[in-house]
This record gives C-alpha cells, sequence and structure tokens, in this order.
C-alpha cells in the first residue's frame, strides 16, 4: 500500500547512505524503464487522466443527447449555482460532506486511535485487529442495504428490539426523520471504515521506539502526560495521512448513502452529498439534454475542490509535522 | 534470447495489448452487423431482465413466420440501461432495435440523432395518438417508436381483508374514508405506500388526487398557460395526500418501496395505491392474495365529478439509425404494430398492450385497460414534465416527501414545483 510505506519512511529514521548506488557511472537502461513504467503510465493516463481531461472539455459545451453542440464557456458552471432547486441541493450537498468529514474524524478516526493503543500489546491482536477490519472488505452498498434492512421502522430487528425491552420511545424511523438520518449513516460508515485508522495508527504506534516511553515514565510522567507528549506528536504524520485520505474518501462517499438514502439522499435530502448530485444530474435528469454537460462541469468543480483542499491540507499539515517532531 | 531482447518483446507485447484494448473494435460480435449463413441477425437490447423468458417466446413466435431473420433479445439493468443505450447507439456493436423510454426520456436519444423516424408506419396510425405522445421527438413532432404498453395508476385491494371488515369499494370520498378508519381501528394498515423513495410519491399523488386538480382539463389548461401549479385546486388536491398521511404505514418517510409492497402482500396493508406495472410482481410473491382493483373516488371540492385513472405509455421499441439492417429492423417493429405482438404483450408480460383492440386474458390486468379507456386522464408531471430538468416529478417527490414529514406545507410543495418546472417550461400561448 502507497499510504503505509510513506508512513514507515517517514516514521523511520532516515539514511543517508541508501546514496552512494546512484553513483555507479552506469547509463540508465531505457527499455527496461520504458517496460515497467509504461503498463502504469498507459493504465494510468487511458483510465485517469484521459477521462479527467475530457470531462474538463465537455464541461464548456452545450449537449444534445451525447451529440456535442457549440462552445458555450462557463455556461454550465453558471447553471449549476442558478438552477433552481439544483443551486439549493449542491450547498447543501457542501455542507452535509463537510458534516460527513467532521462526524467521521471524530467518531470513526478517534475510535481507530483508541482501538490501536488499546491492542498494542494485547494477547489476540491479531484476531482483533482482523475483525474489526473485517467489513470494510464488503462492499459499501451491501453494508448500506444491510443497515437498512436492520435500520427499517416496519420490519427492522433493532426497532423490534428496542421495543421488547420496553424502550420504545427510542424506536425511531433512524433513516426516515430528516435529523437521525445523517448521523445514522455516519456511524455506520465508521462501523465499516473504523479498521482502516487503526490499522495505520497501529503501524505507526510500532515505530515509536519503547526507549521513550520508558524515559517518561523514570521521570514521573503519567500515562496520560506520555500519550500528550510522546505519543500523539510522533503520530503526527500518521494521523495527517488518515485526514487527508478521511477527506477524499468523505467527499467521494456515495454507495453507502445511496443505499441508505436513495439517489435523492432522503429524507427530503437530509443525506444528500456531492456524489449523488452528481449521479441525479448525470444519469437520472429524465429529459435533460444537457446532462453530460451540466454533470461534467459538477465533476469538474468537486475534483478541483478536493484535490485542491487536499493539497493545501497536505502543505498545512506537512508543516505542522516539522514543528511538532 | 539475450536480456534485452526479452526485455524489448516484453515492452511491444505489452503495448500492442494495450492498443488493442483501446482500439474500437472492428469485429463487432454480438452487434447488429452479424449475419449468421443467410440469416439476418437482429438485436434488441431492453431494460427488462426479468422478462427474457416471455420474450424469447415471443420472438421465436416472430422468427418462425420470418425465416430469414433471428432476433437476439438483450436486456440490461434497469438503472443502467440509458447510459449504456446511449452510448450504444453511437458505435458500432449497438443494437439494430432498441427498447425505448417514453416523453423526456427520450428526447436525448432522438436530439442526437440516433434514431429512425417511423412515421407512416403501417398500423401506427391506428394508435390512440395519446399513446403515440410517449413516442415523439418534442421539437420535430415525428414518431421514433412504437409504444408497447400503457401504464395505468389505481388502487390494489385485498379482496379477504375487505370481506372479513364488512367493507365493500368504495365509490363516494367519504366512504373511502370511512373504510380507512374501519381498518385502522381493526389494527390493519389502511394504504402500504412508500414515503422514502421519492419516484413513487407523484403517482401516490396522481392516483389519488388527479380529480381533485381536474384531470385532463388542468392539463390542458397549463399547457396553454391559462393556469399553472399555484392554482388553488392544484394545491388542494396535494393537501389531498396531506389528509391521508393518517392512513399511511407508521414513519411512511422511513418505509421503503419494497416494504411496502411487502406490508401489502402479508395482510398487514389492505390497500396499495400504485401503477399496473405492479401487478405481476404481487401475483408472483403472493399468489394466494385475493387482488382486486378500484380507481379511487374524487376528493370532495373535485372539479370532476367521476373517477380518473392516470396513465401514460411505458416505452416503445425504435430503430437504431447505424443498424446494418434497417429492412429487417422495420419489419420487426411494423410487427410490434400488430395485434398479434400486441396480445402477446399482454399475455406473455402481463402488460396493458397499446396496440389498438388487444383485451388481455387476464381479468385484473383487462379490469385496469378497461377502466383506463373509460376514464383516462395523463399521469401529468410524467407524460409532460419531464422534457426538462429539473423535472415535474422529480420536483413534487421531493416535495411530497417533506410536506409527509412535516418540513413544507402545500402551499410550498406547489410553488416550488411551479418554480422548478418554469425555468425551462414555456406555455404554448
Amino acid at each position: 500500500m502507497v499510504q503505509a510505506q510513506g508512513l514507515t519512511t517517514a516514521a523511520a529514521p532516515r539514511s543517508t547512505g541508501g546514496r552512494g548506488a546512484g553513483n555507479r557511472a552506469t547509463a540508465p537502461r531505457w527499455p527496461l524503464v520504458v517496460a515497467f513504467v509504461a503498463p502504469a503510465f498507459l493504465l494510468y493516463t487511458g483510465f485517469i487522466v484521459y477521462p479527467l481531461a475530457s470531462a474538463l472539455q465537455y464541461s464548456f459545451f452545450e449537449w444534445r443527447g451525447t451529440a456535442r453542440g457549440a462552445f458555450t464557456g462557463f455556461d454550465n458552471f453558471t447553471k449549476l449555482v442558478t438552477t433552481y432547486p439544483l443551486n439549493h441541493e449542491l450547498w447543501r450537498a457542501f455542507l452535509h460532506n463537510g458534516v460527513f468529514f467532521i462526524g467521521t474524524m471524530l467518531i470513526q478516526n478517534t475510535a481507530g486511535l483508541a482501538f490501536a493503543i488499546w491492542l498494542q500489546k494485547r494477547r489476540g491482536k491479531r484476531f482483533l485487529q482482523t475483525a474489526f477490519t473485517m467489513p470494510y472488505l464488503v462492499s459499501p452498498l451491501v453494508v448500506g442495504y444491510l443497515w437498512s434492512l436492520i435500520l427499517s421502522p416496519t420490519f427492522g430487528p433493532l426497532n423490534a428490539a428496542l421495543r421488547a425491552v420496553g424502550l420504545d420511545s427510542l424506536a425511531l424511523p433512524w433513516l426516515g426523520d430528516p435529523q437521525t438520518a445523517l448521523p445514522v449513516v455516519i456511524l455506520v460508515n465508521a462501523w465499516q471504515w473504523v479498521g482502516f485508522p487503526m490499522l495505520l495508527f497501529a503501524a505507526a504506534l510500532a515505530g515509536i521506539p519503547e526507549e521513550y516511553g520508558e524515559a517518561a515514565t523514570v521521570d514521573g510522567a503519567s500515562g496520560w502526560q506520555r500519550f500528550r507528549h510522546i505519543t500523539l506528536p510522533l503520530l503526527a504524520p500518521a494521523i495527517s495521512i488518515v485526514s487527508v485520505l478521511t477527506f477524499i474518501g468523505n467527499f467521494n462517499v456515495f454507495g453507502l448513502v445511496f443505499a441508505m438514502g436513495t439517489s435523492e439522499g432522503g429524507p427530503a435530502g437530509s443525506t444528500d452529498v456531492l456524489e449523488l448530485l452528481f449521479y441525479r444530474t448525470a444519469f437520472e435528469s429524465h429529459g435533460d439534454l444537457n446532462a453530460i454537460g451540466r454533470s461534467s462541469a459538477l465533476a469538474v468543480v468537486m475534483f478541483v475542490f478536493i484535490f485542491g483542499v487536499s493539497l493545501a491540507a497536505n502543505r498545512a499539515l506537512r508543516r505542522r509535522e516539522a514543528r511538532l517532531t | 534470447m539475450s536480456v534485452r531482447t526479452s526485455v524489448r518483446l516484453i515492452a511491444v507485447s505489452a503495448l500492442v495489448a494495450l492498443a488493442a484494448a483501446c482500439a474500437p473494435s472492428t469485429n463487432s460480435e454480438g452487434g447488429g452487423d452479424t449475419a449468421s449463413g443467410d440469416k439476418t441477425k437482429l438485436t434488441v437490447w431492453s431494460w427488462r431482465t426479468e422478462d427474457v423468458a416471455a420474450y424469447r417466446k415471443i420472438f421465436s413466435i416472430y422468427e418462425k413466420d420470418h425465416p430469414g431473420t433471428t432476433v437476439e433479445f438483450k436486456p440490461f439493468k434497469n438503472t443502467e440501461y440509458n447510459t449504456i443505450l446511449a452510448t450504444g447507439l453511437t458505435e458500432a456493436g449497438g443494437p439494430d432495435v432498441a427498447q425505448l423510454r417514453s416523453y423526456g426520456g427520450l428526447q436525448p436519444l432522438i436530439e442526437a440523432g440516433n434514431l429512425v423516424p417511423l412515421d407512416g408506419t403501417a398500423g401506427l396510425s391506428d394508435f390512440e395518438p395519446s399513446a403515440l405522445e410517449g413516442a415523439k421527438g418534442r421539437t420535430d413532432g415525428k414518431v421514433y417508436g412504437v409504444p408497447f404498453a400503457t401504464q395505468t395508476l389505481q388502487v390494489f385491494y385485498n379482496k379477504k381483508i375487505f370481506a372479513d371488515n364488512g367493507i365493500t369499494v368504495p365509490m363516494t370520498w367519504s366512504q373511502l374514508t370511512a373504510a380507512a378508519d374501519k381498518l385502522q381501528e381493526a389494527g390493519i394498515t389502511p394504504f402500504a405506500t412508500t414515503g422514502k423513495e421519492t419516484w413513487m410519491l407523484p403517482i401516490l399523488h396522481d392516483t389519488f388526487a388527479a380529480p381533485r386538480y381536474g384531470g385532463a382539463d388542468f392539463a390542458k389548461a397549463v399547457q396553454s398557460g391559462q393556469k399553472n401549479f399555484t392554482d388553488a385546486d392544484y394545491v388542494a388536491s396535494i393537501d389531498v395526500v396531506k389528509s391521508l398521511e393518517k392512513y399511511f404505514p407508521k414513519d411512511v418517510a422511513g418505509v421503503a418501496y419494497t416494504d411496502a409492497q411487502v406490508l401489502f402482500t402479508t395482510d398487514k396493508a389492505a390497500m396499495y395505491p400504485g401503477g399496473s406495472f405492479e401487478l405481476g410482481f404481487f401475483q408472483a410473491q403472493a399468489p394466494d392474495l385475493d387482488l382486486g382493483v378500484f380507481s379511487a373516488p374524487p376528493p370532495d371540492g373535485s372539479p370532476v365529478d367521476h373517477a380518473l385513472v392516470p396513465g401514460y405509455t411505458d416505452g416503445s421499441y425504435g430503430i437504431n439509425t447505424k443498424s446494418k439492417h434497417q429492412k429487417a429492423a422495420k419489419e420487426l417493429v411494423t410487427w410490434m404494430a400488430t395485434q398479434q405482438f400486441g396480445q402477446l404483450v399482454a399475455d406473455e408480460l402481463k402488460q396493458i398492450s397499446t396496440v389498438p383492440g388487444v383485451a388481455p386474458k387476464d381479468p385484473l390486468l383487462a379490469e385496469m385497460a378497461s377502466n383506463y379507456a373509460q376514464n383516462p386522464t395523463p399521469y401529468l408531471l410524467l407524460v409532460d414534465f419531464r422534457y426538462g430538468d429539473p423535472s415535474g416529478t422529480d420536483l413534487l417527490g421531493a416535495g411530497v416527501q417533506s410536506m409527509l414529514l412535516g418540513k413544507s406545507d402545500p402551499q410550498q410543495v406547489a410553488a416550488s414545483l411551479q418554480k422548478g418546472v418554469s425555468q425551462w417550461f414555456k406555455p404554448k400561448a
């Protein structure tokens, strides 16, 4: 995993001796380089760069079905923020993605860190780690439909169980109430993915030399002080990576919300997010001739936002790490 | 072989493999332009994966009468069909004949020049003009498909529950609400319906409230610009749905479409407002369920004094412009306008055929068809308000859901619908 590699190189002390290898006076073996790079390069260009570039191109044209019409400049982009109800839905979707990100950071990643620390020197660590990471082997769509069934107000076992023990007042229409729907989706998402930050934090924790903690104990530091002033600063690189990946993941969340709140992000748009909005604009706008133009514009806006924020956040977090360590 | 040669070999073969994967395929297998022996092979695309067996049977009958042609029925997943078809029609390997969505959903394909106009096709002129409306181009008024089915909206009911509770089919609105009250006292949900899946909510609205806004007359008034959706009668029609909310399952906004169907098929609910397209599912899921249908009586204050049956053309079959077998394809869609095909649609697919003069063998389907023939009204938001974005059905669906959640009132729902569609809908003055 690329992330895990980044993590270990960031956490490991930098060695300077490795450079010597490059000094050998041999010419670069181009055929070999090309042979190794070409497959990945071509696949990446064909499936990532090309679609991105064509989406950007599409967004500047008016479409009539699959036939490209006139060049319209930024018209598709201005329509995104002027067409009712798309204009409301766009901001609402941004807001929900933001809430999703903050909620996930607070619940999923905090729990992931807690599990990692709790499991650090525990017997059965392997088994428990596997158990915690199991849900993320299941497709988000499956997880979503499964939880929709569990939470169903008519046939769901959760509310049936609550009523059976006399907690009728807690048997809420979890996914049918705009107040509870988004928090419930965030919790289910956290349930599915908590193993991911846990594994990253566990790897980072393993990279912290035990001597630091021991020395602090000798100096009379309490458990909390050791965590706050030694473990946490040394985990900074891992926290940065988890944060940025959470941001990217949460702003691209789709399957789970689709399964739990339908493509409208229901009820009453309370779980509507950017990807659902894109899905609707692209594939569910029944008579919209310009669906390709409009949805491409939305895709470009989303990409620029997610890419831009991730880049800025990465830079800011790196600087902060440098200060902490 | 030296190391260098083998590296070159790998590089070259990798490139060739990739180039082959990227290049448009020249031998379009499974596409429209294959001819096995001297037979012409037509490929038909559809979104009805559940109808494969029935369509095979239907097309084998066609093949018997047309020895020179074989027909391959190729269905795709319903929700992905539009995208697959839109791209399939632009390149080689697409279908010869395609099942097409109706009304607004058809326009992108027509505008892109993917379909062959079918005006003048034998038998087509005998179709009801309202049925052909669903297969026409909005801008040029030409017909691009042979409609295969009409869907109608009405209330299904459980005959046994009605009999057990001493209820007869309601003929007036007060009889309907009295029946619902009685059922509720008996602990039975009167109406099983979803509030979660918003596409069903405009259907719910039209099933009960089409007479309240005036049905086809109102549709005409909106087209001509005399009225719009903020009209008092239309607002009152949305209020009809609100007045029925107490008879829906508890926390209806959390009830999924399938939940509602199961409530009805497991005798937990007595009535199910829905489309004729549900009949097949109910009969398959609950063969013992004693089903009946009725059209909701006009709510109090309705400008119309009798029940109305909203309906729409479900879809049609049209010809790909790029098909290499135009003549054979034309022959097939011409056959689809005949009584023979219509009867097969009615009996094998359990759908109300649009071919004039076809009577389904299934008594319930026949009843729905004859009810519609007597008191038809367009399912207004689907028939006339899906030609732009946002669509009328999306706006009303979202609006009714928020009303059921207590977040907006009928005036606001109507205002939002009007505001949304007025961005692209211009009345014909």
